[in-house]
């Protein structure tokens, strides 16, 4: 497994967003793939079976808060690693994402790719 | 009228008390004129004659006291009845204006059994409700909550059945029309009567012009931070991108004007944030959260983040942290968004080559953070405004609008206050700034 790319879904309704993290991701040598709507996200996830789900908050169809619920009830999806990327802080919504399962809440203009890119290698090696 | 009937009693028991003294009177000098003519050879002795007079006027002062005791007791009845009387006319005039009060009162007013029904309503109530007084009297008044207050319903009907106060409660109430409305709601017990038992009195403020303004500010400030953090964030990215995402090394030009795009869009994003904490702050959703803080820590992960601008003015830093607020009981993202807008304050209103010092104290008064500059300083007549909204110091008016906001000082004291904390500063124009946070 460890030979093995990581495969990460990136799920942000933002065109421009979505294409440049995922061509970051894919040169830090995961696997990226984008779906551009909750709705899509959520489908793509229960088929793909990523090891991380990047949601965007605010979404069309699905919100990124509704997709975590729902993953979240799957088997899969129960323990899948998830960071919200989100435009707000949403505090409420924060502190009931970080409940259940692995979760880190990011907002996007605090962090450069590169801080993000090193969360995510983060939570792969198992570190907070 | 019985006020009058029983004044003439009072008149005529006085009259006849009186005419009774003045008969007792007569009769007593009487007496002694007898007693003086009979005895008249005795009393050509001058000191038996001074004797006599004065036991006159000591029988008489004695017989007028005694008179006065008999007339205040025989009209006693009627005095203290008059009394009543007066007493009760003014309690009829106080209650009358009482009633017009909260009759007339534009809050609209409810009087509740001790079962919430409905007993009395004012015009503002009627008016409110949009109904007549029939529609309401008798009826339970939490039956007019809205549906989605059941939860609130069910503990405030508990509040009152317990007579604990209900003191400005924000709930939904539905009209006769179907309109659901925001309303602060105060119920005050009123003791009991013995005509209707307890009686609660129910105030209804109409806030929901209020609250859909509110409303309609949070959606504002969440929509419009989205729609511009997005961008920033886009920006952001493609930037990092070009800089450091693996494409290659960029020539030297492009590169320098591309490092000015990512200076002024970080800018940008600091300004989306400061806009965005002040909305939250005034809109009371600035929550905190306090848990171990390391003060040290976010001071050094701030000025990293300064660092280009620390550089380019070649600002000197100095550091002096004691050990007792690297586990600090505070909201950590609140007090870092506090320290960010002192630092940034201190390095961009300091000059080429000055310096800026961070302190991190204890003292037997408490925790303290200072950060001390040797910029611009505050002109001394403008020192009592600097808190103020939207206020900018006279001598900072050259550096442009978009990197001094008038946000930032009012921003920092509202937060440091919000976590229970005092900033205070001294300052010389000209010399520099000392801002210390003291929590």
């Amino acid at each position: 497994m460890n030979t093995q790319k990581k495969k990460i879904l990136v799920v942000d309704d933002d065109e421009n967003l979505r294409t440049v993290l995922v061509d970051k991701l894919e040169i830090s040598g995961f696997d990226a793939l984008g779906a551009k709507d909750g709705q899509e996200g959520l489908d793509k996830a229960l088929t793909n079976h990523p090891d991380m789900v990047i949601l965007d908050g605010m979404m069309p169809r699905l919100t990124g808060w509704q997709v975590l619920e729902k993953l979240r009830q799957d088997t899969w999806g129960k323990d899948v690693k998830v960071i919200m990327l989100t435009a707000v802080e949403d505090f409420e919504k924060m502190a009931k994402a970080m409940e259940g399962g692995s979760c880190q809440y990011l907002v996007k203009t605090n962090y450069s790719l590169d801080e993000v890119v090193k969360k995510i290698q983060d939570m792969f090696a198992g570190k907070k | 009228m019985p006020n009058n009937q029983l004044i003439k009693k009072h008149l005529l028991n006085s009259l006849v008390v009186f005419i009774s003294l003045i008969g007792f009177l007569g009769f007593i000098l009487f007496i002694f004129y007898r007693v003086s003519s009979e005895s008249s050879l005795y009393l050509s002795n001058s000191l038996a004659f001074l004797q006599f007079k004065i036991l006159a006027v000591s029988v008489i002062v004695v017989s007028t006291l005694v008179a006065y005791i008999i007339y205040l007791l025989c009209t006693s009845e009627t005095r203290t009845r008059l009394l009543v009387l007066e007493a009760t006319r003014e309690l009829a005039e106080s209650k009358g204006q009482l009633q017009k009060l909260y009759e007339g009162a534009p809050v609209p007013y409810l009087t509740l059994n001790s079962k919430g029904e409905v007993q009395d309503l004012n015009k503002a109530a009627l008016r409110f409700f949009g109904v007549v007084a029939e529609d309401m009297l008798q009826k339970n008044f939490f039956s007019f909550f809205s549906d989605e207050e059941k939860e609130k319903t069910a503990q405030l009907v508990q509040h009152y059945n317990l007579r604990i106060p209900i003191n400005r409660e924000e709930v939904r109430i539905v009209n006769k029309v179907g309109d659901v409305r925001w309303v602060l709601l105060s119920v005050f017990d009123m003791g009991s009567s013995t005509k209707n038992g307890r009686l609660g009195l129910v105030t209804v403020f109409d806030i929901d012009d209020q609250k859909k303004l509110e409303q309609t500010k949070t959606e504002f400030v969440s929509l419009a931070s989205h729609q511009l953090r997005t961008p920033l964030a886009t920006f952001k990215w493609y930037i990092d991108m070009l800089l450091s995402g693996g494409l290659g090394e960029l020539p030297e030009k492009p590169k320098d004007y591309i490092s000015k795009l990512y200076t002024v869009n970080e800018e940008m994003i600091d300004l989306v944030d400061t806009l965005l904490n002040v909305s939250r702050l005034e809109l009371g959703k600035l929550t905190i959260e306090k848990k171990e803080t390391n003060v040290p820590e976010a001071v050094e992960s701030i000025l990293t983040e300064l660092s280009s601008q620390i550089t380019k003015k070649n600002i000197v830093i100095e550091k002096s942290f004691g050990d007792g607020l690297k586990n600090l009981d505070s909201d950590p993202r609140l007090l870092r968004i506090a320290i960010h807008n002192l630092l940034t304050n201190a390095v961009k209103y300091t000059g080429e080559g000055g310096r800026v010092t961070v302190s991190l104290a204890e003292t037997l008064s408490g925790k303290t953070i200072s950060v001390s500059d040797t910029g611009l300083g505050i002109p001394k007549s403008e020192q009592g405004k600097i808190f103020q909204k939207l206020f900018r110091a006279s001598n900072v008016k050259d550096v442009s609008a978009s990197q001094s906001t008038g946000l930032g000082l009012y921003l920092i004291k509202s937060i440091v206050e919000n976590l229970g904390g005092t900033l205070s500063f001294v300052s010389e124009e000209g010399k520099g700034s000392t801002f210390t946070i003291k929590l």
